[in-house]
C-alpha cells in the first residue's frame, strides 16, 4: 500500500487522463443536449487532476510519507516532491492558457489526457532510480508531447511533431546506449548500486565509462535543448501551438535536468569520472549560452526568439551542473541553484509564452514587428510580457535577478570564474534583444487602435505566473529553502 | 561457447545482419530495402539465440519482423504520391564521417576495456524468469508501458482522423 | 578462436553506426525511420551480450536477466512509436504529399 500511496502524485494525474477520455465517450452518447458543458467540464476535469497531484504530494510531506516504492524503482524524496510540484504546476497553468485556444476544437479530451499523461512521465523521471523505469518513463513523456505538437494537424504543426519525433528517437537510442553500457560495466540497472560499483571502480573500465557518460549527456542534452543538440529547438517550438511550447520549454526542460541530475549524482557522482562530467558541462554551458543568444538576436518571430533564449537559459542552469563536482561544500550549493533557477524560470518563461498567446491570436502574428505599440492597445498585457523579459533578462525585483546571482555566486564560489564572467557577458547580450521587444511594445505607433482583451482563464494563468515571478523575487527564501533541501537529497 | 557449430553460427549470422544493413543503405528501391531490413533483424534474432535468450529471439522475430517492418511498408505504401528513392540528403559525407567515427570509438573502447568477464554459461530458459521480474520486480514500468501503448493508440487516431480540428 | 563479449560488442558498435548514418542522411521519412530501428537493435544486442557476459560472480540469474527485460521494454517502446511516426507520416503527407525529411520546408531546419 505505500508503493501506491507514494506514487499517487502521478496515479492520479493518469487516473484523471482515464476518466477525462470516458466522460468525452459519455458525452457523445448523451447527444447534443450537454454539449455546451463538454468543454467547461473537460477542462475542470484536468485542472482537478493537476490540484489533487499538488495536494497529494502536500499530503506525503505533511505526514512525512517519504521513500522508495515498487521494490526500488522510484524513490520519494525532497527531489522528486520538489519537481512534483514544479511539473503539476507548469500543467495546471498550460492548461489554462489552453482553454481558450481549445474551444473550437474537436480533440479537447485527447489534448487534456496527453498532457496529464506527459506530466506523470515528467514527474517519474524526477523520482525514477532504475534504468528501465527511467527509459519508459523518458518515453511516456516523449510520445505524448510528439503528439501534442502536431496537434494542430496543418502543415507546420505537422512538419514539427515529425522532426521533434525523429531526433527524439535518435536522441533516446544514443541515451539507451549509455545505459546499455552502464550496464555492462556495473551489471546493474538500478542507480544506487551502479553508483557503488562506479566509486570502487578501477582504471580497467575508465574508457568505457566516458563512453557510456558521452552517451548519456548527448542523448538527455536534447530534452535538456542544450547545444549541440538543440537543432530542433527553434522549428519545433515555432510549429507548436503556443500553449505547447510553453509546456515544452519548461516542462520538458525540466525533466531533462531533473533525470540527468539524478542519474550523474546517483550514479555517476563518486570517482574520477564526476570531474570529467562537470567539464564536459561547464564547455557546453559556455557553448550554449552564447549560441543561443547570439542567434537569438537575429530572430524575427517572437516564438523562435523565445526558443533561442530558453537554449541560452539551459546553459545557464549548466553552469550550475558544472560547479556541482567540485567539493562536498559545493554539492549543495550547484545542486539547489539549479532547482532555484528551475522553478523562478517556469514562472517566467510560462508568463511569457502566454502573454504571446494572448497577444498573437488578437494581431495574427507572431513576429516581433508586430508587436509595436501593444502597450496602447494592452497596458496590463504589455506589462506582464515586460516583467517576465526583464526577469529572463535578470533584473530586479524579478526572481531571475537571484537566479542569476545565486548561480554565478556558485560558479565563483567553486573558482570557475570564467564561468561566471561569460555568464555575465552573456546576460548584457540577452538584455539587448529582449529590452528591443519591451521598446517596440512601448514606444512604436500600433497598427490599430482595437484594445486587445485576453480571455478570464488566460488572464487569470498570467496574473498567477507573474505575481509569482514577483513574489520569489521579493521573498525568495521559502523558495530556496525547498531547493537546498531538494539538494540535500545527493548530499 | 566452444564448440564449432556456435562459432560459425556466429559469424554467418553476423554477416547476414551486416551485409543487409549495409545493403539497406545502398540500395535505392524503398521496399527492398524494407524487405533486406527484415533479414537483418532475423539476423539479430539469431544472435541473441547463440546469447541464449530466446523469449527475447521470438520477441523480435515478432515485432520488428512482424509489425514495425510491416508498418513501413505501409508507410511507403500509403504515401503513394511521395518518392520512393532511398537516397541521402546533403549531409552525406559529414554523416559517414560521424558514423565512421562512432564505429571505430566504441569498438576501440570495447577492446581497450578489460571485461574480465566470469563463465557463467546460458540460460536454460529465459520466459518463465523475465514473466515473473515483469509483474514483481518491473511491474510499475510494465503498467507504464501499457499507459504508453494507450497514449500511442491515442495519438495515432488522433492524428489520422480525417476530420479537421475546427468543429464549424 | 572462440566467440566473447567484444565479438557482439563490436557488431553492435557497427550495426549502431549504420543506423546513425541513415538516420542522420537519408532524404526519405522511412529511411530515416529505418535507421532508427537499426540502432534500437544494437542497443539491444549489447544488452543482450552483457546479459550472457556478466563481469561479476555473484549476479543472481534475476540481475542477470534484468538486461533481458530491458530489451522488451524496448522493443514495446520502439513500436510504439512506431505507429506513432507512421501517423505522422500520414499526416505530413496529406498536408504536403511528401514524406522526405529534407523538402519540409516550411519551418527552416
Amino acid at each position: 500500500m505505500d508503493s501506491v500511496n507514494r506514487f499517487g502524485p502521478e496515479l492520479i494525474l493518469l487516473a484523471m487522463a482515464a476518466v477525462i477520455i470516458l466522460a468525452d465517450i459519455g458525452w457523445a452518447l448523451a447527444g447534443t443536449g450537454a454539449e455546451r458543458m463538454r468543454r467547461p467540464a473537460l477542462g475542470a476535469l484536468a485542472l482537478t487532476g493537476t490540484a489533487a497531484s499538488i495536494i497529494w504530494s502536500a499530503l506525503l510531506i505533511a505526514f512525512d510519507e517519504q521513500g522508495e516504492a515498487f521494490s526500488g524503482m522510484i524513490r520519494v524524496d525532497d527531489f522528486a516532491l520538489f519537481f512534483n510540484f514544479l511539473f503539476a504546476g507548469t500543467a495546471a497553468i498550460v492548461i489554462l492558457a489552453s482553454i481558450d485556444f481549445l474551444r473550437r476544437n474537436r480533440f479537447v479530451a485527447e489534448y487534456y489526457a496527453l498532457i496529464l499523461a506527459s506530466t506523470a512521465g515528467m514527474m517519474l523521471l524526477a523520482s525514477t532510480i532504475d534504468l528501465i523505469a527511467i527509459f519508459v518513463a523518458l518515453e511516456l513523456t516523449g510520445i505524448s508531447l510528439y503528439i501534442l505538437v502536431a496537434f494542430m494537424k496543418d502543415g507546420r504543426s505537422s512538419e514539427a511533431g515529425l522532426k521533434y519525433l525523429l531526433l527524439g528517437a535518435i536522441s533516446s537510442a544514443v541515451a539507451l546506449y549509455g545505459m546499455a553500457y552502464l550496464f555492462g560495466i556495473t551489471g546493474s540497472t538500478s542507480l544506487d548500486e551502479i553508483g557503488l560499483v562506479v566509486s570502487e571502480a578501477n582504471g580497467e573500465t575508465r574508457s568505457a565509462l566516458v563512453l557510456a557518460m558521452v552517451f548519456l549527456i548527448a542523448g538527455f542534452g536534447f530534452k535538456m535543448a542544450i547545444v549541440p543538440f538543440q537543432m530542433w529547438v527553434p522549428d519545433v517550438y515555432e510549429g507548436a501551438p503556443t500553449p505547447v511550447t510553453a509546456f515544452l520549454s519548461v516542462g520538458s526542460k525540466a525533466a531533462g535536468f531533473a533525470v540527468v541530475m539524478r542519474i550523474f549524482l546517483t550514479a555517476l557522482g563518486d570517482g574520477s569520472i564526476s570531474s570529467d562530467w562537470a567539464t564536459v558541462f561547464a564547455i557546453l554551458a559556455a557553448i550554449s549560452m552564447s549560441l543561443g543568444n547570439i542567434t537569438a538576436l537575429v530572430q524575427g518571430n517572437i516564438k523562435r526568439m523565445l526558443g533561442y533564449s530558453s537554449i541560452a537559459q539551459a546553459g545557464t542552469f549548466l553552469i550550475g551542473l558544472a560547479v556541482v563536482a567540485a567539493a562536498d561544500p559545493q554539492l549543495l550549493l550547484g545542486t539547489s541553484a539549479v532547482l532555484f533557477f528551475l522553478g523562478t524560470y517556469a514562472f517566467t518563461n510560462l508568463g511569457a509564452f502566454i502573454a504571446v498567446i494572448a497577444i498573437s491570436s488578437k494581431i495574427g502574428s507572431d513576429q516581433i514587428a508586430d508587436y509595436a505599440g501593444v502597450a496602447k492597445r494592452s497596458p496590463l498585457l504589455a506589462l506582464g510580457l515586460t516583467i517576465c523579459l526583464l526577469s529572463l533578462t535578470g533584473i530586479p525585483p524579478t526572481a531571475g535577478f537571484i537566479a542569476k546571482v545565486y548561480v554565478f555566486n556558485a560558479a565563483v564560489q567553486a573558482d570557475l570564474v570564467w564561468l561566471a564572467i561569460v555568464g555575465v557577458l552573456n546576460s548584457v547580450v540577452a538584455a539587448y534583444y529582449y529590452l528591443r521587444v519591451v521598446l517596440n511594445m512601448y514606444t512604436a505607433e500600433p497598427a490599430s487602435e482595437e484594445s486587445i482583451q485576453p480571455g478570464y482563464y488566460l488572464g487569470l494563468a498570467m496574473v498567477v505566473a507573474v505575481v509569482g515571478l514577483l513574489v520569489i523575487g521579493i521573498f525568495p527564501s521559502p523558495l530556496l529553502e525547498a531547493s537546498e533541501a531538494a539538494a540535500r537529497v545527493f548530499g | 561457447m566452444e564448440d564449432t557449430g556456435s562459432i560459425v553460427a556466429f559469424w554467418l549470422l553476423a554477416a547476414l545482419t551486416l551485409g543487409s544493413a549495409l545493403a539497406v543503405v545502398l540500395i535505392r528501391d524503398l521496399i527492398r530495402a524494407v524487405v533486406l531490413l527484415i533479414t537483418s533483424f532475423l539476423g539479430v534474432a539469431g544472435l541473441y539465440i547463440t546469447l541464449s535468450a530466446d523469449f527475447v529471439a521470438v520477441v523480435q522475430v515478432l515485432i520488428y519482423v512482424g509489425a514495425i517492418s510491416v508498418l513501413m511498408l505501409f508507410a511507403i505504401m500509403l504515401t503513394p504520391r511521395a518518392g520512393r528513392n532511398n537516397a541521402e540528403t546533403f549531409f552525406r559525407i559529414p554523416g559517414i564521417l560521424l558514423a565512421g567515427l562512432m564505429a571505430f570509438t566504441i569498438s576501440l573502447v570495447s577492446l581497450d576495456t578489460d571485461w574480465a568477464v566470469v563463465e557463467r554459461g546460458g540460460f536454460e530458459e529465459t520466459a518463465s524468469a523475465i514473466g515473473e521480474a515483469l509483474l514483481d520486480k518491473y511491474v510499475l514500468p510494465f503498467e507504464l508501458a501499457a499507459v504508453l501503448l494507450l497514449v500511442a493508440m491515442l495519438g495515432a487516431i488522433l492524428l489520422v482522423h480525417p476530420e479537421g480540428t475546427d468543429e464549424e | 578462436m572462440a566467440i566473447e563479449l567484444e565479438h557482439y560488442l563490436i557488431l553492435g558498435a557497427l550495426l549502431f553506426s549504420i543506423g546513425l548514418y541513415m538516420a542522420l542522411a537519408k532524404r526519405n521519412f522511412v529511411g530515416v525511420l529505418m535507421g532508427i530501428e537499426m540502432m534500437f537493435n544494437a542497443v539491444n544486442l549489447t544488452f543482450i551480450a552483457f546479459s550472457r557476459f556478466p563481469r561479476f560472480a555473484d549476479m543472481t540469474d534475476a540481475e542477470r536477466l534484468s538486461g533481458h527485460v530491458f530489451v522488451i521494454f524496448v522493443i514495446t517502446v520502439a513500436a510504439a512509436e512506431a505507429a506513432v511516426a507512421l501517423a505522422l507520416a500520414m499526416l505530413v503527407y496529406r498536408n504536403r504529399e511528401t514524406i522526405d525529411v529534407d523538402r519540409m520546408d516550411l519551418l527552416k531546419w
